[in-house]
């Protein structure tokens, strides 16, 4: 048990990573406007944050193990730690990138060290997804704008009532992104050790009983509230404010086209039911948040005629995309060697 | 007795209200103005000056004090962060031209100036112009709040406004320096047409900051 809470610990710290990273995308544009505190924002995130994790994390935990079923503890940590280390690097440098993109980069990256062939259906459909997830995220952000923006013109409410719906719509988009973001990311924080997950399962009182996968979802939760206390407010500095100057409703669209999207992406029932209407369906696949938040920020500075936009500041992030996988996949080979060769760990069951 | 304006709904209907009633304030001040220009040219300072000149002090006193609760509300409450600083300008701008209607109808109580009969019609048109102007700037201020459409559309008529009076007050300041009256007297009336059109000037200065609001306003 205690070698497996020691190699959890790089989930632990991927997990802590993503509170500090991700949470940017669910409130920070709402605290970079000021019109929620960051406390109370980091509260409501952080609890459905769990609630998320817990009860919907696992779906888009089956597409990250057909990409590669990392079967070692030592494996699974050395992957782990490698992403997070390739996310703390992008973060120290103060752009904001995603997750999945780095644990798939590592999960990648075991697959070549092993000499095994990465599934390329499930891999191009991740690919798609970090294509088309920005741009769904876009047309959600565009077409709630439009409708908002005409609303507000009909309605003629007095700007302090819009003050307070704006406010309360904030409060509940936070509380739907932190869902979203557990439901849908925290496969990537500790998927990679559900095949060796030895925890046992949790009794809470006799109402609920937390499976073992749930437990390991849950320590993945609180490791992603810990980053959101202590160090989401420097990622939410570049996100909340600096990408476009917007005002705090167009706020409220990006984190709700953000959270919408997640939603979209993790859920199995949204994917059978598009199947059983013979359309294309939405994978429940981990999407970037940050990508959805940078989409609807895009999509919405261009139907404002595009003048607004910092370009160069998007193009710093979607290089920060390019290169996350990128350095977590070289970061992951080059751990799997150490591992294998230098602290004798088994690193691939066959 | 539990208190109801805890609630944040009550504080802001309250504060709603307080930014209502500072409009009301303003167009108030237009209309008891007006009645002031009309008793002075026909009475000088009569009583009824001196009472109309107190129901104009009480309207700037309470004005004041609508500001400040604004003011103080719109900081404690936190609210519309992102306009909260255009807005506090906004509402210094209307107390501002209150102040001036205050000034000016002070001015006439003390200095008590003598206007000859025949300048009474374009000083009286003059005063109808500011007045209309003032009154205008206050409903496409109250607009802002909540129909962006229709502060253009008053923005449009103070710009006008203040246009005719400042022709108006040209053609005024020509008259009476064309006249035969002595030069100090001259230059008082003059100083009385200037300050009654400084306060078109300044609505027209409101509505200049009130559009710019209005670009940052638009989502």
């Amino acid at each position: 048990m205690l070698e497996y809470l020691f190699f959890l610990s790089s989930g632990l710290f991927l997990g802590w990573s993503l509170g500090a990273n991700d949470a940017s995308n669910i409130f920070g544009t709402a605290v970079g406007t000021k019109m929620l505190r960051f406390t109370t924002a980091a509260i409501i995130a952080s609890i459905f944050l769990v609630l998320g994790a817990v009860l919907s994390g696992q779906n888009t935990a089956e597409t990250l193990n057909t990409l590669g079923e990392v079967n070692t503890l030592a494996a699974a940590f050395t992957v782990s730690l490698s992403s997070a280390l390739a996310v703390l690097m992008m973060l120290k440098s103060g752009i904001s990138v995603s997750i999945s993109q780095a644990i798939v980069g590592g999960i990648i990256g075991w697959n070549v060290y092993n000499h095994k062939p990465t599934d390329t259906e499930t891999l191009t459909n991740i690919c798609a997804t970090w294509i088309f997830c920005p741009i769904i995220s876009g047309v959600i952000a565009v077409g709630l704008y439009i409708c908002v923006k005409k609303l507000l013109h009909h309605s003629k409410v007095h700007i302090l009532w819009q003050d307070m719906a704006v406010r309360v719509g904030m409060i509940l988009t936070t509380a739907l992104g932190g869902f979203a973001l557990g439901a849908n990311n925290m496969a990537n924080v500790v998927g990679v050790f559900i095949d060796s997950n030895v925890l046992s399962p949790l009794k809470l009182g006799n109402v609920y009983t937390l499976s073992s996968t749930q437990v390991l979802f849950l320590l993945g939760a609180i490791a992603a509230c810990v980053g959101i206390f202590t160090y989401s407010q420097k990622a939410i500095k570049t996100v909340g404010k600096n990408v476009l100057s917007f005002s705090p409703t167009v706020a409220w669209i990006v984190i709700l086209s953000q959270s919408l999207v997640l939603i979209l992406f993790s859920s199995e029932n949204l994917e059978n039911f598009l199947i059983s209407m013979n359309l294309p369906p939405l994978p429940a696949v981990p999407v970037s948040s940050t990508q959805a938040v940078i989409g609807a920020i895009v999509g919405i500075g261009l139907v404002k005629g595009g003048k607004g936009i910092k370009w160069s500041l998007i193009l710093r992030v979607v290089s920060g995309w390019v290169a996350t996988p990128v350095i977590a996949f070289i970061l992951s080979f080059i751990s799997l060697f150490f591992m294998e060769n230098v602290f004798k760990q088994t690193i691939f069951i066959p | 007795m539990f208190n109801v304006k805890i609630s944040l709904f009550a504080r802001t209907r309250d504060l709603e209200h307080n930014i209502d009633s500072l409009h009301d304030k303003i167009i108030e001040m237009t209309m008891v103005f007006k009645e002031a220009v009309d008793i002075y040219l026909q009475e000088q300072r009569s009583e009824k000056y001196r009472q109309t000149s107190k129901k104009i002090k009480i309207i700037e006193h309470d004005s004041d004090t609508l500001r400040r609760e604004i003011e103080s509300k719109l900081y404690e409450q936190n609210l519309i962060p992102d306009l909260r600083g255009n807005i506090l300008e906004l509402v210094e701008n209307l107390d501002r031209v209150i102040n001036l209607f205050d000034e000016v109808a002070h001015k006439f109580y003390i200095e008590r100036p003598k206007i000859p009969e025949e300048y009474h019609s374009k000083l009286k048109e003059l005063v109808n112009q500011v007045a209309d102007c003032a009154e205008n700037m206050a409903i496409a201020s109250r607009a802002f709040f909540r129909d962006l459409v229709t502060l253009r559309d008053y923005s449009k008529k103070v710009y006008l406004l203040e246009h005719q009076s400042d022709k108006t007050a040209a053609k005024l300041r020509n008259e009476v320096f064309d006249s035969d009256l002595d030069l100090a007297h001259k230059m008082q009336i003059n100083n009385f047409i200037e300050e009654v059109a400084d306060i078109a000037d300044l609505a027209e200065d409101c509505i200049d900051a009130l559009l710019i609001f209005a670009i940052k306003r638009e989502i």
